[in-house]
């Protein structure tokens, strides 16, 4: 039996949702908060002008826009309608349940972020500005924010800039510890593109409205039909007398993540001396290899546990079932390992299951690096590494409880994960998360036996964050309609 | 080495008293072991335990079911040794908390012996009870974990002072063993883990046995109901879909559930329902319990139930006249990650108990969609779960599958391997 594969509605769907823009080599993050929401209303019905569509393929600049819960509060979306929105988004990311699931404490407490956080502004809206280079950026973001005071926005702190940072030999994105990075997102199925089936994943995960990995509609908020009089939503699918606000739109997890580029390569540099005390580039790169699970140029230790070789930098047709079950090659605790575990997630199943499984576990990674490189490549001797750098790190999940703080909880923060007994992700792991006494070890298993570091310092802390919507174009047409609520809409004859 | 068994006390809370009974229960949860009141850390041999009021609910009729408190602990026998050292050495603490329910001995009449009676009074059976791996005790899991650490720090000084290179695995297996014979309070190790009475288990075989030939002997009977109890069971899903409509997850609330309840490493769950009306639907759970148990008792009882290794203890208890089921589990990991175990693993034996609970999906046949509706199983069970008041764990820091880790670590210490199988068990550390 042929199953349909629905089409997307691309042009109601915001366009990040859908490609990175990866040419579009300039970007920067506006965080708004709304002051008159009348205002608002009317500056958002004529930026959903400007918002860029999924069908576009922009060549000179493109827009999106997404909105917390507080925003949407402001905007005037009614009550009932705020109430169809899933717990997470409404109670936020630093919500005391939130703090614990994504282990935001200590160094990571939302009381020390710049943004998003309990002592800061609350942030409203996100706008995200993209442009082919730096002047044009400018120049867009100029005219854009000439009208934030009309508008009645203002713009919360700082924009957040963000920098390319590309590998001088293969010209391939990486991140800021030197390592090649995004060579693994998940593939939407209905978008076409052809890759390997482990890896390409229903629409539905990232884009409400589309059947999701069990084959159902994941829930959508939704508003009263008359609370929509001028039609501009579609109709629910599954509920008569309500209209879908989700449909089209999907979540959207902004986390500010400081990476401490000195800290990182001292502590191993520190590990890896030779017997006379001198420093050892090669057994360096080698142990922070294998706390990753790829070599700096992408190419994954599955398939070349020895040693780099940068012709498999773009390598993701890998599993770990077959050709690594006991971590030797990739040790079971590494960062891919973890936010990725492919077929090998769980010891009954066998990774057929496992892998459909897996698929419901998976996040879009659309974030960028933000400051100053510390050299061009890993050999950071002698660079300066003060400054603030780190990854503005963005993704879409349909579900953000069951995807994006899964993985964070269950994977990442997990000093369980893969039967291991206190070990949490190298390079983000929560160092000391409740019931454990220590979580601060990583272990590469080898043979004869594994091999332990202990005491890792936090290398990645939390500077700001929040949950959004990004809403259908449609949707935020809506927004911008929204007349404000007379109390005697909500008793029904 | 024994096997284990759950105590359950079942009483019902003196009119008014709740609220002074869950303040006194919090300040035991809150340092569950050593609190004033009861501390069970001074117990033996329990596993798991916990205290959960059960508020006034409203049964299928819409009648008022009066609030009660739930004790329940999984233990190794025997059971009477359990009894006792709760009467007598922690009977003070019981006093304080049962003095608010009805029926427990007088300020003037409170005794180990009369508290035991009391006790015994209400206790009430479980319908099914799940044991990870029967016959492991908590003596026998405390000390493996205590050997595990021992030859982590013992591997961690050898690689500080040494290399690897060269040796193969037996090799290093021959130093760690050398290593426990110098360590006098690891000599215990040298030993394998004492399997459970050779009594107990014949009975069980023989039980097994013989329920399965009984079974085989009433299959006529069962194939000539069968078809009568599907078109039942099919006129009873179509009627309960037409009077429920889909919870929607969003419209659940956690609300007053301790932040402290969804924790990291182990977790527990308390739930309570209705069975829905009838006695198609009274006469289906109490088959499928029974058929649930048999299974846990003879089939799933190492290690693994059904694909899911997560789980160290569950009961379901039917009570108020098996109007309402009971169910209680100690699992491992986030409750995230336990609610989407069940439902891609086993959603079908999910389906085929809960079904006949109100306000559990929509099934089909049974076992067919029901708990595969990810986001209205969520919503079902959120709706479902009550606060627990007090709860232990006398191993908070392990998971089933590191107990089991553990279990085979120390089973594979001695004795002739191969250099593969000596390599395949030191990639255990």
């Amino acid at each position: 039996m042929e199953s349909t594969v629905p089409d997307l509605d691309l042009k109601d769907i915001q366009g990040l949702i859908v490609r990175g823009y990866g040419s579009l080599e300039a970007a920067c993050y506006v965080l708004l908060e709304i002051q008159d929401g009348e205002a608002a209303r009317h500056w958002l019905a004529t930026l959903a002008d400007q918002i860029t569509d999924a069908e576009t393929r922009p060549s000179r600049t493109s827009l999106n826009v997404a909105f917390t819960h507080a925003g949407l509060v402001t905007l005037g979306l009614d009550a009932e309608a705020l109430a169809t929105f899933p717990d997470e988004f409404t109670e936020g990311m630093t919500s005391e349940r939130r703090r614990l699931i994504l282990g935001d404490h200590g160094e990571n407490a939302p009381e020390k972020w710049v943004w998003g956080g309990p002592k800061t502004t609350p942030v409203h809206v996100l706008l995200m500005l993209f442009a082919v280079d730096e002047p044009t950026l400018e120049t867009f973001y100029e005219s854009v924010s000439r009208g934030f005071s009309s508008g009645g926005v203002t713009q919360i702190g700082q924009t957040l800039t963000t920098t390319l940072l590309r590998d001088a030999q293969t010209g391939l994105s990486k991140e800021h510890f030197g390592f090649n990075d995004a060579v693994s997102q998940p593939l939407i199925e209905e978008l076409g593109k052809s890759g390997p089936p482990a890896n390409t994943v229903k629409a539905g995960e990232f884009i409400l409205g589309y059947p999701n990995e069990y084959d159902l509609l994941t829930e959508r908020p939704t508003v009263r039909a008359e609370r929509d009089p001028q039609g501009i939503l579609p109709a629910d699918p599954s509920e008569s007398g309500v209209r879908d606000i989700g449909s089209n739109g999907s979540y959207l997890v902004f986390r500010q993540l400081h990476q401490d580029v000195g800290r990182f390569w001292q502590f191993l540099d520190d590990l890896t001396r030779d017997a006379n005390g001198n420093s050892d580039p090669e057994a360096r790169i080698r142990l922070a290899a294998k706390m990753v699970g790829r070599w700096p140029s992408g190419a994954p230790l599955v398939r070349t546990p020895g040693h780099d070789d940068p012709e498999l930098g773009q390598e993701n047709d890998f599993g770990y079932h077959d050709m690594d079950p006991l971590g030797i090659r990739c040790p079971l605790g590494a960062h891919i390992r973890r936010t990725n575990p492919r077929d090998a997630s769980d010891p009954h199943l066998g990774p057929q299951r496992t892998l459909s499984i897996n698929k419901r576990h998976r996040i879009l990674r659309r974030g960028r690096a933000y400051g100053q490189p510390v050299s061009a490549s890993v050999q950071i001797e002698d660079a300066d590494t003060s400054g603030e750098r780190g990854l503005h790190f963005i993704c879409f999940s349909g579900n953000i409880s069951r995807q994006f703080e899964f993985v964070q909880q269950t994977w990442i923060n997990n000093p369980k994960f893969a039967g291991l007994y206190e070990d949490t992700d190298p390079l983000i792991g929560d160092r000391a998360p409740r019931e454990i006494r220590r979580a601060s070890g990583f272990t590469e298993q080898a043979m004869p036996a594994r091999r332990r570091v202990s005491n890792l310092p936090q290398f990645v802390s939390v500077r700001g964050g929040a949950y959004f919507f990004m809403p259908s174009i449609r949707a935020v047409r809506y927004l911008g309609s929204l007349e404000p609520a007379s109390p005697d809409i909500g008793q029904m004859p | 080495m024994t096997h284990q068994v759950a105590l359950t006390v079942l009483a019902k809370i003196k009119p008014g008293e709740t609220e002074n009974l869950e303040d006194i229960l919090r300040t035991v949860g809150a340092d569950v072991e050593e609190n004033d009141i009861l501390p069970f850390a001074q117990l033996s041999n329990v596993h798991f335990a916990r205290f959960v009021i059960l508020d006034e609910a409203k049964n299928i009729r819409n009648q008022s079911i009066r609030p009660s408190l739930v004790f329940a602990s999984n233990v190794d026998v025997p059971l009477d040794d359990h009894l006792t050292e709760l009467v007598t050495h922690t009977g003070e603490g019981l006093d304080l908390i049962y003095s608010h329910c009805e029926g427990y001995p007088g300020p003037t009449q409170r005794t180990p012996g009369s508290r035991l009676s009391y006790l015994r009074a209400h206790m009430v059976p479980s319908q099914a009870f799940y044991v990870n791996t029967i016959g492991r005790t908590v003596e026998q899991i405390h000390q493996e974990s205590q050997l595990r650490d021992a030859l982590e720090d013992f591997l961690d000084r050898q690689q500080a002072g040494s290399d690897w290179s060269g040796w193969d695995a037996r090799r290093v297996r021959a130093a760690i063993q050398g290593f426990i014979r110098g360590q006098p309070d690891l000599r215990w190790a040298e030993r394998p883990a004492a399997g459970l009475p050779f009594g107990w288990r014949l009975k069980e075989r023989i039980r097994f046995f013989v329920t399965l030939l009984v079974l085989l002997i009433l299959t006529p009977v069962f194939l000539l109901v069968l078809p009568i109890w599907l078109i039942l069971l099919r006129y009873h899903e179509k009627k309960d879909a037409a009077e429920e409509s889909r919870l929607r997850l969003s419209s659940q609330t956690r609300g007053t559930l301790a932040l402290h309840e969804d924790r990291l490493v182990q977790n527990q769950f308390s739930a309570v329902g209705n069975v829905k009306p009838g006695w198609f639907r009274a006469l289906t759970v109490r088959g499928l319990l029974w058929a649930l148990n048999f299974s846990f008792r003879h089939i799933f009882n190492r290690g693994v139930l059904a694909g899911v290794d997560t789980i160290h203890f569950a009961q379901w208890i039917m009570i108020d006249e098996g109007q309402r089921i009971l169910f209680l589990s100690n699992y491992d990991g986030s409750l995230e990650s336990y609610m989407d175990d069940f439902v891609n693993k086993v959603a079908w034996g999910l389906n085929a108990v809960f079904s006949n609970g109100v306000g559990y999906p929509e099934t089909n046949w049974l076992v067919l969609e029901g708990a595969n509706d990810e986001q209205a199983f969520k919503a079902f069970l959120q709706k479902h779960q009550i606060p627990t008041q007090a709860w232990y764990t006398a191993y908070g820091w392990l998971t089933a599958r590191n107990i089991d880790n553990d279990a085979k670590l120390r089973a594979g210490l001695y004795g002739e391997k191969e250099e593969r199988d000596a390599a395949m068990w030191l990639q255990r550390l």
